[in-house]
Formats: C-alpha cells, structure tokens, sequence
C-alpha cells in the first residue's frame, strides 16, 4: 500500500510551535502574565487584555502522545488524584509533582481561566490548579443549552464577560482594549474561516485530509487562534491542500470506505488507527471535536458573538442536538459508516454513546462500531479486543459492499 | 385513643419508608389523585414542586441490584448513584412517577438526562439549570431567572398557578420540617446511643421520600419521646466513642451507618445531600419567595459541585469540626465521583495540616458492610479511641 507522503506543512509547525513555547517562557521574564485557559474559553479577551494564553489541555495531548501519561499520571495518582480523573488533568497535576517531564515542564499560570461548557472536569481541575498556584480562578460558567438558548442565559453569559471584563481591568490595571479586541476576533475568523475550508476538503471525494490529520493540524487552531501565526499556518496547509489535490494525493489512494468518527482521537496511538483504517483502505472524513473550532464572529456584537459562538456549539448541548448534528455530519461527508469511541476521561462525549449507537443506526440505516478506551491513557486501551471489534466491522462492511 | 408508639416502631416506619421506595411510591398514590415529581440529588427546590400542587419525592433511596438495568446505557466507570437511579426507572421501580427534575451538577447528570429521555421518558422532564460559579453578582441573578423558568414549567404542567402566598406558604411548611430535623439532630449530637447514625439518617432521607406535614408531625412526636428517654438516663445499644464529621456527596450505601453504629461513631455532621446539608439553613419567609430560594442556595454549605471560594468548603469542614467537638472527618465518596475526587486531596492536606485527622471510604451503590467495617475501625484504631463495640 501506497503511503501518502507527509505534509510540507509540518515544518512550519514545528517551527511555530518552538516559537509558541519560547513566547510562554519569554512572557514571563517580560512581565506579561500567563493565563491558563481552556479550548473553549473566549480567548480573544485574553489576548485583547495583553495576557498570555496556555492551554494544559494541549500539554495532556502532548504527553499523551510521546505515550508518558501512565508515568507522569502515577505522580497525581501518588497524591490522591484517581486514575478514573481525566488524564489531561491528571497530566498536568502530575507534572508538577514528576521528576521527569518528557516534553518539558507545564507552563506555570499566573491566573486561570476556564469554561465548563466543555465538561465539569475542566471547572474541577483548573479550580484545583488555582489552588495550587495561588492564582486567581475565572469560571465561564454556561448552563447547558438543550433547545434554544433562553434569554436569562444568553444575558447571564454576556454579564460574566462584562465581570470577566472588569476582573483583567483591577488585574491589569489597564482600561479593556476593545479596539484590539476587533483585531484579535477579525484573526480568529480567518483561522476559523480557513480551518472549516480545509475540514470541509475532506467531503471530496477520494479526501486528500481527514480526521487524522486534523488531529495533528489542530493545535494552531485551538491554541494560536487569534494571532497571525494561526492564519498563516492555515493559508499555507490549505495551498499544500490544493496542491495534493492537483497531484492526486489522497489520504487513502484506494480509497472504499469514508467513515465518521466521534469524538477524540487516541492521542497515544493516533498512527497505530489511522494505519489499521489505511490498510482496510477507510478514511476517517468527519468528527464532531475537529470541527469544535469552527467559528464565525460578529465584529458588531463582539461580546454577545463571543457568547454565542462559545457557549451554543455542541460541546454545550444535549443529547438530541448532539445526536442530529452527527447525524447531518454524515450526510454531508458522505459516509458509509460510523466509529464511536468511548472516552473514559471524557464523561459528556462518552456517556449516551451506547444509545446515541442505536439511534444513529436507526436514523442512517448505516453500520457502526463503537470501542472503550481513554483518549490519553493506554492502560485502558484493549488493543485485542479492540482489534476484534474492529475486524468484525470492517468484515460487515465489505459483505455490505458486496450485497 | 391509639396506644402510644414505642421509640422502636417509630424508627421501623421510618425505616420502611427509605428501604422499600417503591411500595412508598405506591402508598403515596394509593387513593389519590397527586401527581408526584423526582428530583434527583441535589439543590432542587421542592418548595416550588409543593407549591404547584405536586408532592416532590427525592430519587435517593435506592435499589442496588437496579444498577445492573443501566449497564447497556451507562458505563461503569460512571458513578453508582445514577446507574441505580436510572436502573431503577428502566426497571419500572420509578413508572408511578408523573414527572421528574435533574440538576446538572456533574458531567454524569448533565449527560443522564439525554439518555433517560431517550430510554423511559417521563411526561414532564426537566434539567435544573443551577449556576456553578457563586462568587459574582451574575449568579444570582441567573437564578432566580431560572428558578421562574422551573416554576413556569411547573404551572404548565400542573395547569394552576403558584401565587407568592402559596410558594411562601410551602417555604414555611418546608422550615418547619428542616428546623424539627436541626432539633432532632443536635439531640443526636448530644445523645448518640439513643437513636444510632442509622436512624437519623434514614429520618432524614425519609423527608425526601413524604409529605412534609406529616414527617414534621411524626419527627415532633418522636422527639417528645426522645427528650422523655433523655431524662430516664438509659444507655442504649451502642456506645459511642469517636465523634466524626463526614463529608461526601451522599451517604450510600446506607449500611455505611449501620458500620459508624458498630463501631461505637457518631456522625456529628456532614456535607451530605442527602444529610445534615440538607436541613442545615431556612429559607428566608419574608421578601420576594424566589429571591429567597435563591438567597438559601448561596448559603448552604459548600459542596463539590459549586466553584467558589476555593477554601470555603476545607474552612467549612474545619469549622464544622471545631463546633461539633469532633475527632476527626470521614470521607464518603463515591467511586468514579469527579467532583469528590478533585477535592479530596485539598481537604485531606488542609485538615491534616490542621491537626484533624480524616479517613476515605471509597464507596459504590451496594458495597458490602464487611469491606466498610474492617476500614472504619482501622481509622477509629488510628484516632485513638478504640470504637468498641457495645451491643
């Protein structure tokens, strides 16, 4: 089987992600202050305010993927942090209590700023690191939207920025800069803009770009969003896209099945999947979590779009939303099946899955697999079972196919 | 005239009220017409639930071998509380229910909802929209918007309307029953061998399981007999040597009190849901009645699921020991509890940095006693005083 040669692109990332982490550090010997912030905390005011923005989420990927969580995770564990905890956090607990840090030492905050819209353990987690740190702790709190969002949430939302707003101002001592405030929305657009472009170019057919490889070209999305760097990033991946879209270059050349996946990767065994799905000659085409970041701000309404594009994407909805939007995913995409994974270290993508199964097959008519393992954490990861379940799904498919 | 009650059978109709909720279900609808609503753990107010016309009923007495039911919707490294809350419904434990509310406190509640709509839906489903930052003025504000949306839904439902008198009429009937529960429970506080931990507590899981009126009139009747048996100066069954406070979501599996009792503990106080929390603070009776309810939500004592001051809940347990003479903290936490788990190792460290020694029982919903037992007297071993064993 023919490999697809690896992106050009990928020097630029590591070039931008050196650069990323020597800002951090640079920050602080310059005064600036570091901000702990989470994926889906509107980090436009963070940098608007002139903070630094970190996210340790990214860090748990990180240590996920160079496959060190169980040794880093053994030191939040030796402390009472249990193994059930999300292993982002106990990555980041046990960082700080580890001798050893196999892609260097978390950045130390000197504030902390979360959403819970992703999840209750975000709201716990970045609390206890407050504690820790003794640093200052901002709950974005965002009740969850099952329909349509009410009015007294949508205002309670816009308040909490308004008191966001007024906490930078007594930290900083500077007066809110919303002029800067359009400047930094307007990058966010662009990188979200060109993001959901590149996403979108894995709905052809064969797709030279999935799931996999959003994966690896996420960071810039999550974390540099808002700077010049993440659109740069974007508009040059996206030329090598149409690159390898003239040259024929696919992510599986022979390419038989496009499947939808939900929700994480496995950060630990990100190749070990996409190399199994390359071999049954499946490309992963469409995932709910790489299109989290897919965002359209309104410079008009900057706090009240803030809102909205934050608090009232999937992360924060209901079963039935959640369900309807994979659903029209799959249309979209054109998929023969569907892969569900069931995170342990992530509750709200994971509990309902076993009926979100049901429904999507019902809804679809389409196959699917569903597997148990921890996005970070390998002692979870079964990979015979796994293996099993995944032969087994691959062999319904081809006999459908056949049919 | 009815012949008086004795102390024994009065704790036994307690007891069978928490031991049996479905034949307590069944009571309760025996005959009438109520519509009775669940909630499930925590911070729901009730007071709204009774002053639509509906009887709430707390969705914590459990079944535990109804935990299996959830399997193929709940994974098991989800907490026990809700496999069996929701295992009980598909098992039709809960199908006399007309209706039920959810807090989402937790990522497990905010996700069961979804899933227990999907599998045996009620007619009238709800999610409790509480605020879980308490700090800023945003919160309140947010609340009491939202305890109108509750109460609007409510109305609907039971087709009427709740005045401002009869909401403020339920905030007095609920007091009365928190307050008859304080006195209940500082007797407890003072006098442990009378009644046991068991006792207590089930008296106090059954107000979430009746009708308020009348566990206030039979609390009021147990206590005249209680302060009757104080002045006898009988020792009871066991004797008490350690007192403790204990700390946890809720105080599952129940047998955890029938252990304290056995090994000569006292719980002293708690943060519990279904516990002392529960009863621990009124609700204003004068001003506006969902500003009030509001108000009550911000005080109560501080648990896991609220982002607050982030030293609020280890100053509260310091104070609660302080107060109470106590030897130490329990910890009762559920296995595969996030919200416990994130603070555990905080309030371990602040209260042993304090001097106060704690202990954590991990527990599931249908834990064995003997498992519990050997761990409890080894803290009691630990604090000193032997918990020894007198019945």
């Amino acid at each position: 089987m023919a490999e697809s040669p690896s992106f050009k692109t990928d020097i630029i990332f590591k070039r931008l992600m050196a650069q990323y982490y020597d800002r951090g550090i640079a920050a602080r010997e310059k005064g600036i202050p570091v901000a702990w912030v989470t994926a889906a905390f509107p980090v436009e005011i963070i940098y608007a305010a002139g903070l630094f923005p970190y996210y340790p989420e990214n860090f748990g990927a990180r240590v996920a993927t160079k496959k060190a969580v169980e040794r880093i995770s053994a030191a939040a564990e030796a402390r009472g942090y249990f193994s059930g905890l999300c292993a982002y956090a106990r990555c980041a607990i046990g960082d700080v209590y580890s001798s050893e840090h196999p892609i260097g030492e978390i950045l130390r905050p000197d504030l902390l700023f979360c959403s819970n819209a992703q999840c209750c353990s975000l709201q716990k987690w970045f609390e206890a690191a407050g504690r820790y740190y003794q640093a200052p702790f901002f709950l974005l709190d965002t009740p969850l939207i099952e329909s349509t969002p009410t009015t007294w949430i949508k205002q309670y939302l816009v308040e909490q920025l308004y008191e966001l707003l007024d906490f930078l101002e007594v930290y900083t001592g500077n007066s809110f800069d919303f002029d800067r405030l359009a400047e930094v929305i307007s990058l966010s657009n662009e990188a979200c803009r060109l993001w959901s472009e590149i996403l979108d170019m894995a709905a052809l057919k064969p797709a030279p770009f999935g799931f996999f490889d959003a994966c690896f070209h996420m960071t810039p999305i999550v974390a540099w969003r808002g700077t010049e760097e993440a659109v740069y990033y974007y508009r040059e991946l996206k030329n090598e896209l149409e690159e390898r879209l003239e040259k024929k270059i696919y992510v599986v050349p022979d390419e038989q099945y496009r499947l939808y996946f939900d929700h994480t990767p496995v950060w630990p065994r990100l190749r070990w999947f996409s190399d199994l799905f390359a071999k049954k000659k499946a490309v992963v085409v469409a995932s709910q979590y790489t299109h989290s970041w897919v965002w359209r701000f309104d410079l008009d309404r900057p706090l009240e779009s803030l809102v909205r594009n934050y608090t009232e994407g999937f992360i924060n909805r209901g079963f039935e939303y959640r369900v309807q939007q994979i659903i029209e995913m799959m249309k979209e995409f054109n998929v023969n099946a569907f892969v569900l994974f069931s995170n342990r270290s992530c509750k709200p993508s994971a509990l309902g899955l076993y009926d979100k199964y049901r429904i999507i097959s019902q809804r679809t008519g389409l196959p699917g697999v569903i597997f148990e393992a921890d996005m970070a954490d390998e002692r979870y990861f079964g990979e015979e079972d796994i293996i099993g379940r995944l032969d087994e799904f691959f062999s319904r498919l081809s006999r459908e196919k056949r049919d | 005239m009815p012949a008086r009650k004795t102390l024994k059978s009065m704790c036994e109709d307690f007891n069978k009220i928490v031991a049996d909720p479905v034949r307590q279900l069944k009571r309760l609808k025996s005959g009438r017409t109520i519509k009775v609503i669940g909630w499930l753990p925590t911070d729901v107010p009730e007071e709204l639930i009774h002053a639509a016309g509906a009887l709430p009923i707390g969705i914590v007495a459990l079944n535990s071998p109804a935990v299996a039911c959830s399997a193929p919707h709940l994974q098991e490294w989800s907490c026990s509380l809700m496999r069996c809350a929701l295992g009980m419904a598909l098992d039709g434990a809960l199908d006399l229910l007309n209706g039920l509310i959810i807090p989402l406190i937790c990522d497990t509640t905010r996700m069961v909802t979804g899933i227990w709509k999907q599998t045996k839906p009620f007619v009238f489903m709800d999610n409790f929209l509480l605020p879980r930052q308490i700090d800023r003025p945003s919160a309140k504000k947010y609340l009491i918007g939202e305890m109108g949306r509750l109460k609007a839904r409510l109305e609907q439902f039971m087709d009427r309307t709740i005045t401002a008198s009869e909401l403020c009429a339920s905030i007095v009937l609920y007091n009365q029953n928190r307050s008859m529960m304080r006195k209940l429970f500082a007797m407890h506080n003072r006098r442990p061998d009378i009644l046991g931990n068991r006792n207590v507590y089930n008296i106090i899981k059954a107000s979430m399981l009746m009708p308020k009126e009348l566990h206030t009139n039979m609390v009021a009747e147990l206590l005249q007999l209680l302060e009757e048996k104080v002045g006898e100066n009988k020792v009871g069954k066991y004797k008490y040597n350690v007192r403790l406070i204990l700390s946890g979501k809720v105080w599952e599996p129940p047998v955890v009190m029938d252990v304290l009792d056995q090994a000569g503990i006292v719980s002293v106080g708690d943060d519990f849901c279904t516990g002392y929390r529960y009863i621990a603070n009124d609700v204003s009776e004068t001003g506006e009645p969902l500003t009030s309810l509001a108000d009550r939500q911000f005080k109560r004592l501080p648990i896991a699921a609220f982002a607050g001051k982030s030293k609020d809940r280890i100053n509260s347990l310091t104070d609660m020991v302080k107060k109470n003479r106590a030897d130490g903290v329990l910890f009762v936490h559920l296995k595969f509890c996030e919200n416990e788990n994130f603070d555990y190792p905080m309030l371990r460290d602040g209260l042993s940095s304090a001097g106060i020694p704690n202990f954590r029982l991990e527990t599931e919903v249908g834990t064995h006693s003997e498992e519990l037992f050997a761990q409890v007297m080894a803290f009691a071993k630990v604090l000193g005083r032997g918990g020894v064993v007198n019945g």
